[in-house]
């Protein structure tokens, strides 16, 4: 083997590394380490229709949690997916609940004018820290986790998502 | 074999520089750093220098301070750039760099107060970041020259009004 050739090798699989690197770093956003923390089904939040209701009220469902806020414009271009996914799905066991970071009224106020299908609970520093439990550590929205049956988050996704992206996801866990 | 290493090197650089800062969303602390100063008796000037990619809602920005005996005037807003929005249409976003002049009334003895800004702010790669709440530590008893980084948190900076941390002189 010549020098140029094995020059050649070296920088071939350095990148096809580099390529791979990328690859993964690119993804990373969308597709983060699932992570259970233990408290996630029982932490309580205010729902909109009143009192407090933590997510385990939906344990058996498949779940998809979606953080956001109504001052939040990747986050409104997701919701019109999220309410055709729960119309279409929902039969199927799929229960969306929507976790908003805003004031109560002005989420009351959106939900009504766009229709959404799926409950809504309202929280602050409380959910926010719920978002980092999971591996939102930016504090960035829309975030979106998906949770089996069993209650075990196997899938989050930061930045606004699609039903074409969320929809073999869940399909896996009926 | 001694042109190899850099013939990697090369490879692996430049593809690297030019996509890495794409792939990676920065803190909100660091997308919107946040300093202020007390730039002259009665007058707080509040600078955002924000990362390129990124912005922050003009009309999002509040601004407090404690204790209650340091009073700010009206907040003058320099004009932001229009976003044409696909959601809420026409709003003024903050991007680059901004200077804020606050009025503020310090009474006399007072050596130091803090500064509450809220913002919020997203990225142009299609995330929000939650409401931010930074907090400076101003007063005629830290002179006039810019603070250090301010600290992030509730709580924390009230505890720098407490006599058992010395103004700095």
């Amino acid at each position: 083997m010549t020098r140029s050739t094995q020059a050649f090798i070296f920088v071939a699989v350095a990148l096809v590394g580099l390529a791979a690197g990328l690859y993964f770093r690119s993804t990373a956003q969308e597709e983060g380490p699932a992570v259970t923390p233990p408290a996630l089904l029982d932490t309580a939040l205010e729902s909109l229709e009143g009192g407090r209701k933590p997510l385990g009220a939906w344990k058996g469902k498949v779940l998809v949690v979606n953080f956001w806020a109504t001052w939040c414009g990747p986050c409104r271009k997701e919701i019109p997916e999220f309410i055709r996914m729960q119309q279409n799905l929902g039969g199927q066991g799929l229960q969306f609940v929507g976790i908003a970071i805003d004031d109560k009224d002005k989420v009351q106020a959106y939900v009504r004018e766009f229709g959404i299908n799926y409950p809504i609970l309202v929280g602050e520093l409380d959910a926010v820290e719920m978002s980092r439990s999971l591996g939102n550590e930016l504090g960035g929205l829309p975030f979106t986790i998906v949770i089996d049956r069993s209650g075990k988050v196997v899938h989050s996704i930061l930045g606004a998502t699609t039903e074409a992206k969320l929809n073999p996801i869940v399909q896996g866990l009926f | 074999m001694n042109l190899i290493l850099p013939a990697m090197l090369a490879a692996l650089a430049l593809p690297l520089n030019a996509s890495g800062a794409d792939a990676d969303l920065l803190s909100p602390d660091k997308a919107f750093r946040l300093s202020a100063q007390l730039a002259k008796a009665g007058e707080i000037v509040v600078r955002y220098d924000v990362a390129p990619g990124y912005y922050l809602y003009r009309d999002k920005l509040k601004f407090s301070v404690e204790p209650a005996s340091v009073a700010l005037g009206n907040v003058r807003l320099p004009p932001g750039r229009i976003k044409e929005d696909e959601f809420f249409g026409r709003v003024e976003t903050y991007r680059d760099e901004v200077l804020i002049r606050i009025p503020v009334k310090v009474p006399a003895g007072a050596e130091r107060f803090v500064l509450t800004v809220r913002s919020q702010g997203c990225a142009d790669a299609g995330i929000c970041y939650t409401p931010q709440q930074q907090q400076v530590v101003l007063g005629p008893g830290l002179g006039q020259r810019p603070l250090d980084a301010p600290k992030t948190g509730a709580g924390s900076l009230l505890d720098a009004l407490g006599e058992d941390t010395p103004p700095k002189r």
